[in-house]
């Protein structure tokens, strides 16, 4: 990762988290009294749905939500962008937009979900935790610099030969040396349970194996650099199996997440527009 | 796309469902407004495009409307008016909201038109904002109001005064308790409280009693136009009805005008010397403190110290004295007389001072009743005790006159006859010294004729010492009828008989004493031949 990369990572980051802070903090009082109470509270002009504040929050949210999801379908959807800088950033970009735009709008809600734009309030959330899995799900699917999904094949030609690494790099006993490479080949046997089941039950076998790997280069007395370089390795080939051996059922999961995270944006968008549009008909306009 | 689309509005309408659509409300209206519920129920109060207006508020809460239109109330006040309903009453909170609500400490009531001063400011709401003291019909029968109440006093406190006064409580009554009526000046009544009046407790003219059931105090229709409205009159109507021609508010005690007062019309008549004294000299402390008059001793001194004091009873004054003077005294010899001591004669004309007064102060007890008491006994040492026991005088002299002697003077063996029956006692009894001096001569004095008269004589015809003068002379006339020149050893006869006595009886004088020689010492012829 470039450090401009990583600049523009950090401050969407900040911005966010600086938000969230910032919002907890002047409302922390207000958003902890009952709803009952509110009204009385010294700061519910400035903090209510319908506050200076918390009204902007709204529009602010709703608007940074949207943007952030024209933005990214415009750029992913049509030809003629898709040249206009790399995908992998214009979706960290619209990751932050519609991490931004959720927060804004719980603090507008001021936590009182209820009524019609409750079902928006609550698509919304469907739709930030369906982003958060399709970015886990997006992550085990192997891609190139510009985002393309590699092939099984493609995949596969990624893997190391260990074991000729190994005996070339580092002076091990042969027990250790096979422990090392058997630890690094696929287990077609376990492909048998349930998604989930199998996939935790893969993540509870391979932290044993790297666990191990340990202990034998440990018992090896391999140098520090050495012991980081190899487990380093034994790491990447376990998660390029574990790609490799899920790369079929993510890249089913994230056809139908699809499916879900885009109705879930639509509802919200729809009942949100409801919303405001009642708001606007009621008369009240934010400061204008 | 299109099933996406197609599935986002499944989700929307399998989660909202058909209510969804009544779910635009931002939040459950308060339980006062729960009948407002309901989408078709927003424009009851949300003004299409000016949020929620004063007028869609007053729709409904006419009561209020009709207030601020009168100008009447807290929502009529310069402080509210203009206000949007909204800044304090709002709504959408949930159904435990309160729409009014306010705090109690902060409350300006001042807008409201009545201003809580005194005890008001201490009471709770809800003791004042109650239903029984709602007087507007419209909010009789709200459950929660703080409208309806009257600002007249009488829209919460029941009539003490039932109707008898006027309806302005304030006008006498502050607001910190209803006792005392610290506002009510009495001397802007008909009848202004002076001197002591204005110190005396309401209840004492302004009667507790119980009207129509209830305890009532009268504050109207109390009577003042007389004094005895309210006081009696202690002098049962004798000096009429108009008290203050004497007596003031100060003090029923203190009399004004007391020259004017006519005493006579008193159970005691001021006469005579009475007329002249000053009121304080009887009325000590105040004229109308009860005073006792029937005695004379009720304001007299007793001038005799208790000296008429008959049985333990002092007698009163008024048997010697009158009101003409003390000295004046209308005490009658005929009284002097039926005492122990009649007065008669002389001491008829005797003042009484001569005998009741016979050291500085009067003396009408042990004077005494014999005549010594008053009057020297100037013989006490010249007549014997048995003359006269007890020193009485009465057997001597009267009371009429004193130098008429009734004494019989035979008692004391000589016999009174004669010319001794002439001269006064003092004749003999009193004897002029040569000095001047009277000696009294009583006991001293014996029968001997020379005792009183003159031996002229010179003790010629002395016989064992004594000369008796009644063997010549007469004791009527002094004539010598007693006398026998014939009984003597030289007796007369022939010439002798017819011979001047001085013939013979010549005067001598003997150591310068120039006497008739009657015993001559011879009786031969040549003696005088």
């Amino acid at each position: 990762m470039s450090i401009g990369h990583k600049i523009y990572i950090v401050t969407l980051v900040v911005i966010v988290v600086v938000v969230f802070v910032f919002l907890c903090l002047i409302g922390f009082s207000y958003y902890n009294v009952p709803l009952e109470e509110r009204f009385f509270h010294e700061s519910h002009n400035l903090l209510k749905p319908g506050g200076t504040l918390g009204h902007g929050l709204g529009i602010f949210g709703s608007l940074s939500m949207i943007f952030g999801m024209l933005l990214y379908m415009v750029r992913k959807r049509m030809r003629s962008l898709s040249r206009l800088g790399v995908l992998k950033h214009w979706l960290e970009f619209h990751i932050f937009l519609c991490t931004l735009g959720p927060v804004l709008v719980l603090f507008h809600t001021s936590f009182k979900f209820g009524g019609l734009v409750a079902v928006s309030f609550w698509s919304m959330v469907a739709v930030f935790l369906s982003g958060i899995i399709g970015r886990f799900i997006y992550i085990q699917i192997p891609r190139t610099i510009e985002g393309r999904e590699l092939s099984l094949n493609e995949v596969r030609d990624m893997k190391t030969n260990i074991g000729l690494m190994l005996s070339e790099s580092f002076k091990l006993d042969e027990t250790s040396h096979n422990l090392i490479v058997e630890s690094t080949k696929r287990k077609v046997e376990l492909y048998q349970a349930n998604f989930i089941a199998q996939y935790i039950k893969k993540f509870i076998t391979d932290r044993k194996t790297i666990r191990s790997v340990r202990v034998v280069l440990k018992k090896n007395k391999l140098p520090h650099s050495d012991l980081r370089k190899v487990l380093k390795l034994v790491k990447h080939e376990i998660s390029l199996n574990r790609r490799i051996e899920q790369l079929v059922t993510m890249q089913k999961l994230f056809k139908y997440w699809h499916v879900a995270h885009l109705p879930f944006a639509l509802v919200m968008v729809i009942i949100m527009i409801i919303h405001v549009a009642v708001t606007i008909v009621l008369g009240y306009r934010w400061i204008f | 796309m299109r099933k996406a689309i197609a599935f986002g509005f499944y989700i929307l309408i399998s989660v909202a469902g058909s209510d969804v659509i009544a779910q635009i409300s931002p939040g459950k209206l308060a339980a006062v407004h729960a009948h407002l519920e309901g989408i078709s129920n927003c424009t009851k109060c949300h003004e299409l495009g000016d949020k929620v207006t004063n007028a869609k508020c007053l729709d409904c809460h006419l009561e209020l409307k009709s207030r601020i239109e009168q100008k009447r109330g807290y929502h009529a006040s310069t402080e509210i008016r203009g206000k949007n309903c909204v800044n304090c009453h709002n709504d959408h909170h949930g159904v435990n909201f309160q729409i009014l609500r306010f705090d109690k400490e902060k409350f300006n009531h001042d807008l409201t038109g009545f201003k809580l001063t005194g005890i008001h400011a201490k009471k709770e709401c809800k003791e004042c904002h109650k239903a029984e003291h709602f007087t507007d019909t419209k909010v009789k029968n709200k459950k929660f109001t703080y409208l309806g109440l009257s600002n007249a006093c009488l829209g919460c406190h029941i009539d003490y005064h039932q109707k008898t006064m006027a309806s302005a409580c304030s006008n006498c009554h502050g607001f910190d308790a209803f006792k005392p009526a610290l506002k009510f000046n009495h001397a802007l009544t008909k009848y202004p409280l002076t001197g002591t009046h204005q110190s005396v407790p309401c209840v004492k003219c302004h009667e507790v009693t119980t009207k129509n059931g209830v305890k009532f105090q009268e504050f109207a229709g109390i009577g003042f136009q007389s004094c005895s409205n309210c006081h009696t009159d202690p002098h049962q109507n004798k000096f009429g009805q108009n008290c203050t021609e004497c007596h003031v508010t100060e003090s029923f005690h203190t009399v004004k005008g007391i020259s004017n007062f006519d005493h006579s019309r008193t159970k005691f008549k001021l006469e005579d010397k009475h007329q002249n004294v000053s009121c304080k000299k009887c009325h000590k402390t105040s004229v109308t403190a009860p005073l006792k008059y029937a005695r004379c001793l009720d304001c007299h001194a007793d001038y005799h110290n208790n000296q008429f004091t008959k049985q333990g009873v002092v007698q009163d004054c008024s048997g010697c004295h009158n009101t003409k003077g003390f000295t004046l005294f209308s005490y009658t010899v005929e009284q002097h007389n039926s005492g122990n001591f009649k007065l008669e004669g002389a001491h008829l004309a005797t003042p009484c001072f001569a005998c009741h007064k016979k050291q500085e102060k009067w003396s009408f007890r042990s004077v005494g009743l014999h005549c010594v008491d008053c009057h020297k006994d100037i013989h006490e040492t010249y007549i014997k005790k048995e003359i006269y026991p007890d020193a009485s005088c009465e057997n001597c002299h009267n009371p009429f006159r004193w130098n008429n002697i009734t004494y019989d003077h035979s008692k004391t063996g000589f016999v009174l006859s004669g010319a001794h029956l002439k001269p006064t006692c003092r004749d003999c009894h009193f004897k002029k010294e040569a000095d001047g001096r009277e000696i009294q001569r009583f006991s001293s004095l014996t029968k001997g004729c020379i005792q009183c008269h003159s031996d002229i004589h010179f003790k010629q015809f002395e016989s064992n010492g004594v000369t008796n003068c009644l063997k010549c002379h007469n004791d009527n006339l002094w004539k010598i009828t007693n006398f026998d020149h014939n009984s003597t050893a030289f007796r007369l006869d022939g010439k002798h008989q017819h011979v001047a006595c001085v013939k013979c009886h010549k005067p001598v004088t003997v150591e310068q004493n120039t006497f008739v020689l009657y015993k001559i010492k011879g009786t031969r012829c040549e003696n005088c031949h």
